[in-house]
């Protein structure tokens, strides 16, 4: 029976006339507006010799080199811990599961500022965190560490979520062939799980790197100015998002707009390498293969 | 080729238990396992596949238990539902899998090998999302073989075939059985695929056995409603539906020649046009045998049969049937007890 009516069925419900299209269109497009506009403005503001003069300024090469340094490492260090928790929290069940993902999604909804007074008052002089990381070797006040900590606190949860997602992804009954056709635990996971879950991971890995790169409130009050010291030895400098903060309170507004353009042209180039790899197939995964 | 023996085994998962069940594979042997949802079929075969521990019972291979070994180290080629390929692998790739796992370096050689034997050559590089249901069946099947499997295990070999790939199925499942001489234990709801291959059946429900015999028994005596319709029976009455009928009505005669499980029956000829039972047609449609006849009678949905030869007046909705059922068609369904 079709109790919806004669004739052969359409394949696409329609979604309604015109007007609803035109109020689609119009909503979609501010949304879209408010995306790419303060991004033109960025770009337009600044001569074009300023901005390729701020790629050669060495105080702005500082300043990127530290960030990209910094975050660097927060993504290792992503990639180290954020994965296996998340591959925990897709394949096995524990008590307090869900305590445990409501604080994996803390550092998300925490305002940042917030972030970098809690570490600052962790930290203070005296305390057993402070003696810990002094026996670590690892001083946070004004380090490329401090910068770390913080990107790793507020980046991290991106990972944790995107590898839960992945892993939770990958049926179980996939793996059960894989055990049962001669792979042992450990080889079912390196060889149909992880790579299974991989182009999740890797998108979780780029928010994260994306979300460290850009954070500025914890970092104002953690290591406001970075000195060298552990694996970075380079000039006194602060990461890019707190040069910026600096250009704009002097009152410097086209070198703040000049920076800002080095570093979105860096950040956009760095997104479209990896879309790219994607598509020319040099990741070990290939574009909708993932789902049958 | 090894000679398995299931002797009791039970397990339970969640608040479901089940068995205890017993099986004999010879070489070359194919089991069917048939119930309807939630008897316990994937249940068992996830646990003689190793992934649900037993909480009674003996698996042996050849005489040697071997319930404690871990999936990888049973000998045995897992085939779960919905087939378990991998979706980041070529069709080449994932038949090479197990060979690659043991770290075998013939590992493509054999793989290109099986894929040809199978048809699959020109697909070796494709990947599972671009395979046809019955391409990746076999793809799977060949996966499965590459492991050098002592015993399939099989979960719904025909779920998602289609007519055609259904029957090439069967046809792969019989070569399988000969060439390979490998024993089978599949699930299914594919009674063509069953009753074309297996040549033993075991009946689950509810986690128990009804019954463990070949497809004579399973004919003769069908345990309950769901082996009924399995194997062929139109007509198929658990003791339930019938328990409401008033004195002398059709209800009421069947449910004195019902067994404890119910009772069953083929499509009745029509064409004698008489008989005690009246009925109010409410369909007709066409079967390769000519018609089949639904009437209701009383609150009983009765399937007839009008062979292609009929010439009498036209059967139309609404008008009354006569029928007889002559008790000799009927079977009693019930418990099956093992032959001593």
């Amino acid at each position: 029976m079709n109790p919806g009516g004669v004739g052969p069925p359409t394949m696409r419900p329609k979604l309604g006339g015109t007007p609803w299209l035109v109020l689609q269109l119009v909503l979609a497009g501010s949304l879209l507006l408010l995306f790419l506009l303060p991004i033109y403005a960025l770009f337009t503001y600044a001569p074009l010799s300023k901005i390729v003069e701020a790629f050669s300024d060495p105080g702005v090469d500082a300043a990127l080199g530290l960030t990209f340094y910094a975050s660097a490492i927060t993504v290792l260090i992503a990639v180290v811990f954020a994965i296996p928790l998340g591959y925990l929290l897709a394949r096995r069940r524990f008590p307090g599961r869900s305590v445990v993902e409501a604080i994996v999604a803390l550092p998300v909804v925490i305002p940042h500022l917030l972030v970098g007074l809690g570490l600052f008052i962790l930290l203070l002089p005296g305390s057993p965190a402070y003696r810990f990381t002094s026996w670590l070797g690892v001083p946070v006040y004004d380090t490329i560490w401090g910068v770390v900590l913080v990107m790793a606190f507020v980046s991290a949860p991106y990972t944790v979520l995107a590898s839960d997602l992945s892993f939770r992804a990958v049926d179980d009954r996939v793996l059960e062939a894989a055990r049962s056709l001669g792979a042992g635990p450990a080889t079912a996971f390196l060889t149909v799980s992880f790579p299974l879950a991989l182009r999740g991971i890797v998108a979780g890995l780029l928010l994260s790197w994306a979300r460290a790169v850009s954070e500025i409130g914890g970092i104002l009050i953690l290591a406001y100015t970075v000195y060298p010291g552990g694996p970075y030895n380079g000039p006194v400098t602060s990461t890019i998002s707190v040069f910026v903060y600096n250009l704009f309170q002097a009152g410097n507004l086209q070198g703040a707009a000049a920076v800002s353009s080095v570093f979105l042209v860096i950040a956009f180039a760095l997104f479209l390498a990896v879309r790219l790899g994607e598509r020319s197939g040099w990741v070990p995964w290939r574009r909708g293969d993932l789902l049958p | 080729m090894s000679a398995w023996t299931v002797e009791g085994l039970e397990t339970s998962v969640d608040h479901f238990h089940l068995g205890p069940v017993d099986l004999e594979l010879a070489p070359g042997r194919v089991v069917g396992v048939l119930g309807a949802s939630g008897a316990g079929k994937t249940t068992l075969l996830r646990a003689l596949a190793g992934f649900l521990g037993l909480s009674a019972g003996r698996i042996r291979r050849d005489g040697r238990d071997i319930a404690h070994l871990p999936p990888e180290r049973r000998g045995l080629g897992y085939v779960p539902q919905g087939l378990g390929l991998f979706a980041h692998r070529t069709a080449e790739r994932n038949v090479s899998y197990p060979l690659e796992v043991r770290g075998r370096t013939d590992a493509r050689a054999r793989a290109q090998e099986l894929l040809e034997r199978f048809g699959l050559s020109r697909l070796a590089h494709r990947y599972p999302a671009r395979l046809s249901g019955g391409e990746a069946q076999r793809v799977a099947l060949a996966r499965a073989l590459a492991a050098e499997p002592e015993l399939i295990v099989w979960d719904e070999p025909s779920q998602s075939l289609d007519v055609e790939a259904r029957h090439d199925l069967a046809l792969v499942v019989q070569e399988l059985k000969q060439a390979e001489r490998v024993p089978v234990v599949f699930v299914t709801h594919d009674p063509g695929l069953a009753f074309a291959t297996a040549d033993d059946f075991l009946v689950l429900h509810d986690g128990r056995v009804q019954l463990h015999g070949d497809a004579g028994e399973l004919l003769a005596q069908p345990p309950d409603p769901f082996a009924a319709r399995f194997v062929g029976f139109d007509n198929v009455f658990d003791r339930d539906s019938l328990s409401s009928a008033g004195p002398g009505s059709l209800g009421d005669w069947l449910l004195a020649r019902a067994g404890p499980a119910g009772v069953a029956f083929s499509r009745i000829p029509i064409g004698a046009a008489e008989g005690p039972w009246d009925g109010v047609v409410h369909g007709v449609r066409p079967t390769p045998e000519g018609f089949a006849v639904t009437v209701k009678v009383d609150t009983l949905w009765i399937e007839l049969r009008l062979p292609t030869s009929y010439a009498g007046p036209a059967i139309a909705p609404g008008q009354h049937l006569r029928f007889a059922i002559r008790p000799e068609s009927l079977r009693a369904l019930g418990p099956w007890t093992p032959p001593p």
